[in-house]
């Protein structure tokens, strides 16, 4: 089934109150453009919010308690509303506390606009289940966010209490300390070597959601304005690799769904929220709701509005990253990720160097190409070599080893072992990006369990052409693709839509070159010039491929060296910045970034706590 | 409680017609369990209605939650100088509760992060070393403040760490990289047996200090005869599974077991010369944990993956469920009565 049409069944199934409410999701899509006017902008993001909120508080039917939940409370209270029938309800739910992380930072985002709203005994509901319930920590970089964050923010609003009064044990003194120490560290981590949960179609939320609540609770002016920053920090890291707000490329994490339909992921909200170019997802993501119900704390710098919507022709920009901590399996705490993302107005191919660099839910290269909708549209190409572990996860994990496969799979990732698998790195991919051009070569060892390239093929491409020269020349939206295969391949079925190029050979690869439609006098002018680049293949003892690209570049990739490109060998380490490109730029160590557009320039320094905006005359 | 559940554990009870069966027979220790009961689903932020965590039994056949509510409780211990004051190396760091679980503090910070086991040097009160995901750690004031205390461990991911009794300072910890001793409190280490992959579980034999038990993830399970100066592999254990636990009988100098993944319950009767799978009658070959009862001889209790607790009174030629229907208990500990 189109999911398009599945969630217009489901808007059905939950009545008037339910999805059907969701204007922006089940109406027009939203035509990219620019508003010029800040006032008009402020405007629509306000309308954008007021959505959100009056769709969530029409989710509560009489009666119906399960319908009332945390997010209820926090939609009815941003907008002032029912604050008796609130606290009654806070008071039930607070005797069942459940949820961990996911639990805190309701309740948080609850009790402060519920300041002056909540009876004392919703009040003291709230204080007891922070004394009785002991959420867990958590073992991911998001996981830490939101605890730390409303840990810190729980202990401002109940300063000066003794250890007896928090679950952990710890005075409200010593939980801010503690909670202070890890924010800051996290904060100089990203801003020297990078985010370790990088560029996640969904969990940008778990980010920016607590940062805007430091940036509008904090009594701290400091740690009030770092967590502004760090909000701007997101989102402009977001933007930039943006195609009409769907996030592309490659990712720390993204999931079996949005891997294939990228717009269908929380990160959607965002582009809808802040840049008003594509619509949201069903629900706003989610967790939308709770960046919603504060929204108006916060308004998107200019220079980062225009970077995501007012783009003058294509440019290819360079990140660094890094994994998450490793603790079995590797010599250093956080390995490097280099990216590279390419952006046209038709097309964005993404990358990163390849290798496990995450666990389970890594996504390494993608094609994406611009779509009027994108709504139910599988608008991407790329291929994976399907890994999976225990030496992955013993990687990034500190459980045992064998129970973690199989546990995996029952936790909301049922492909992770799977040979169809779409998802995930692996140890035996190299990957190299040179504008709109990407190789990829794996050698896979005798001793991984899926010894094969499954590559992805939509549904929705248009064209998809298996020359006699090897290559596989496909259409999506306005742009051209060439996929060349490096091994002897077959199509089978995917049930989503789409079919996999399945190439059983461990010693294998890809090539993609992609390009405007525009560039070419016609469909057959495009075949010709791609047939006609020097292109040379060798599979052992390692693959190897020299290729030269539409736009004249010489790449040499061989696995196991590094890339060369017109003779010239690439040196990740010391040629990726933590940004370079024309909008973001930050050196490593530097806790610098300098956003700039045209006139405009935003410089986020996090040694001095300062936003410096400059406009050039 | 479901219907399901009731009828589960009213099954249990008339199984047999079994008796409680340490209370009133001059039982000197309590059972303690860590246990994870919200199954292979049950991922943060969806800890599920059951009361996962730390459980205490007295009589070996009731048991009691004492809390936290938590899926990631990995081991326990009690403080020598103070029997009844336990302590929990959990997902969130090193948790002490003083009066039997009713509440807990976390002793360690943001940059201590989930310990695997605590172990207190008998000679030295308030020394307690605890192995973490990046090292060891290290506390002269009962938790209240750590140090690290790796130097010269590299890729120092540390499961395993006991203190010899025999000897103040002298600990042995088991890494990602193999055994490692060090015989001055934890300010150097040096490794005495390598391993390929990670040691999970060491033990000193209560009949012999000198003798101590390994087991690993790729090496099998290894033997020292000298205090851990020197291993070497217990030929009767494969080494082709990851090995979770071991454990030494009070009763039997020559009583031994270890269990793990795929593994059961293998049993020695001679001292680790010859092994004998007493696995057969629990319901899966993958066990977390085991361990003899120090007041009857015969007796163990052994928890296999995602299935009820279950104990043998023939160490280990029978078995039957005792307690959880669906359980994953990391650890299970007999600790002297306070």
């Amino acid at each position: 089934m189109n999911p398009r049409c599945f969630f217009i069944l489901l808007a059905g199934l939950f009545g008037t109150a339910g999805l059907s409410a969701q204007p922006s999701f089940t109406g027009a899509a939203p035509v990219p453009g620019v508003v010029q006017d800040a006032a008009v902008r402020r405007a629509d993001y306000l309308q954008r919010r007021a959505e959100v909120l009056q769709w969530r508080v029409g989710l509560v039917k009489p009666g119906e308690p399960a319908t009332f939940g945390l997010g209820e409370i926090a939609a009815k209270l941003a907008l002032h509303q029912d604050a008796e029938a609130c606290s009654a309800r806070l008071i039930e739910l607070m005797q069942k506390p459940s949820g961990d992380m996911f639990w805190m930072f309701p309740v948080t985002c609850i009790s402060y606009l519920g300041r002056d709203q909540l009876t004392p005994a919703a009040k003291a509901a709230v204080r007891e289940a922070w004394r009785t319930y002991f959420p867990l920590r958590g073992d991911t970089e998001n996981h830490w966010t939101m605890y730390y964050t409303t840990l810190y923010l729980m202990a401002q609003l109940w300063p000066d209490e003794p250890g007896e009064r928090w679950f952990n044990g710890k005075s409200s003194a010593e939980i801010t300390a503690e909670s202070r120490a890890w924010l800051l560290q996290w904060m100089d981590l990203t801003t020297t070597i990078g985010q370790g949960e990088y560029d996640c179609t969904h969990y940008i939320g778990e980010y920016s959601i607590p940062m805007l609540y430091l940036a509008t609770w904090a009594q701290d002016p400091a740690m009030r304005q770092r967590g502004r920053m760090m909000l701007d920090y997101v989102m402009a890291d977001y933007t930039v690799e943006t195609l009409n707000g769907i996030y592309v490329g490659a990712h720390a994490r993204t999931d079996d769904v949005t891997v294939l339909e990228k717009w269908n992921g929380l990160a959607s909200f965002f582009g809808w929220m802040m840049l008003g170019n594509c619509p949201p997802p069903a629900n706003y993501g989610g967790w939308g709701l709770f960046f919603a119900v504060v929204a108006e704390n916060y308004e998107l710098p200019e220079v980062i509005y225009r970077i995501g919507t007012d783009r003058n022709g294509s440019y290819t920009h360079f990140e660094r990253k890094r994994t998450r901590h490793r603790w079995r399996n590797s010599d250093v705490r956080n390995a490097p990720v280099y990216k590279t993302t390419h952006v046209t107005s038709d097309y964005a191919l993404g990358s990163d160097q390849g290798g496990l660099l995450q666990p389970i839910q890594q996504h390494s290269w993608d094609l994406t190409w611009a779509v009027p909708d994108p709504r139910g549209v599988h608008n991407t190409i790329f291929s994976t070599q399907p890994f999976y572990g225990a030496e992955e996860l013993m990687m990034y994990f500190t459980e045992m080893p064998d129970s973690m496969p199989a546990a995996v799979t029952f936790q909301g990732k049922p492909t992770y072992i799977a040979e169809s698998k779409l998802l995930g790195g692996s140890p035996y991919e190299q990957i190299f990006q040179q504008d709109d051009t990407l190789i990829s070569l794996t050698d896979v060892a005798d001793t991984a369990p899926h010894k094969q390239v499954n590559g992805f093929f939509s549904k929705d491409l248009t064209r998809i052409e298996e020359d006699a020269s090897g290559w596989i020349f496909a259409q999506g939206g306005k742009a051209y693709i060439a996929y060349r295969p490096l091994a002897a391949y077959e199509w089978r079925p995917i049930e989503k839509g789409g079919k996999r190029l399945y190439s059983p050979h461990a010693k294998n690869g890809t090539i993609l070159q992609a390009a405007a439609a525009s560039e070419f006098k016609g469909w057959d002018d495009f075949k010709a010039r791609i047939r006609a680049l020097p292109l040379e293949i060798k599979l052992t003892p390692a693959p190897r491929v020299a290729f030269t690209s539409l736009r004249g570049r010489k790449i040499e990739c061989a696995y196991g060296a590094a890339p060369r490109v017109d003779g010239r060998t690439i040196d990740y380490a010391k040629e990726w910045k933590l940004f370079s490109g024309p909008y973001l730029n930050a050196d490593i160590g530097s806790r610098r970034l300098t956003m700039t557009h045209g006139r405009l320039t935003r410089v986020l320094d996090f040694n001095t706590l300062t936003i410096t905006d400059a406009v050039r005359p | 409680m479901s219907t399901a559940r009731r009828l589960f554990f009213c099954a249990l009870a008339l199984t047999a017609g079994w008796p409680a069966l340490g209370a009133a027979d001059g039982t000197k220790h309590d059972l303690y369990l860590t246990a994870n009961l919200s199954g292979q689903a049950g991922v943060l932020g969806r800890s599920g209605p059951a009361l996962n965590g730390l459980y205490r039994s007295t009589d070996r056949a009731t048991f009691e939650h004492l809390g936290p509510h938590h899926i990631r409780l990995f081991t326990l211990t009690s403080d020598p100088a103070e029997r009844g004051t336990l302590y929990v190396a959990a997902l969130d760091g090193v948790l002490r509760t003083r009066d039997g679980g009713k509440s807990w503090r976390t002793l360690t910070s943001w940059d201590m992060t989930e310990p695997k086991e605590i172990a207190f040097d008998p000679h030295a009160p308030g020394r307690i070393y605890a192995s973490l995901p990046d090292g060891i750690a290290l506390s002269t004031d009962h938790g209240q403040t750590w140090q690290r205390g790796n130097e010269g461990i590299r890729q120092a991911y540390t499961h395993a760490i006991i203190v010899d009794r025999t000897q103040a300072g002298r600990v042995l910890a088991g890494t990602e990289k193999g055994i490692f001793l060090s015989e001055d409190g934890a300010k150097s280490w040096r490794l005495v047996q390598a391993t390929d992959k990670v040691t999970y579980d060491l033990k000193q034999s209560p009949h012999d200090p000198k003798v101590f038990l390994a087991v690993t993830s790729s090496n099998g399970a290894l033997w020292s005869g000298d205090g851990g100066r020197t291993w070497t592999r217990i030929a009767g254990i494969s080494t082709a599974n990851t090995l979770h636990y071991a454990d030494f009988d009070v009763h039997d100098a020559n009583r031994l077991l270890v269990c793990g993944w795929n593994t059961g319950l293998q049993l020695s009767e001679d001292g680790g010369k010859t092994w004998t799978d007493r696995g057969a009658g629990l319901p899966n070959r993958d066990v977390w944990s085991a361990a003899f009862d120090p007041d009857a001889a015969g007796r163990i209790f052994a928890a296999p993956q995602l299935a009820p607790l279950h104990v043998s009174e023939d160490n280990g030629r029978t078995w039957r469920p005792v307690q959880f229907e669906k359980a994953t208990v990391f650890d299970l500990v007999f600790l002297p009565r306070p």
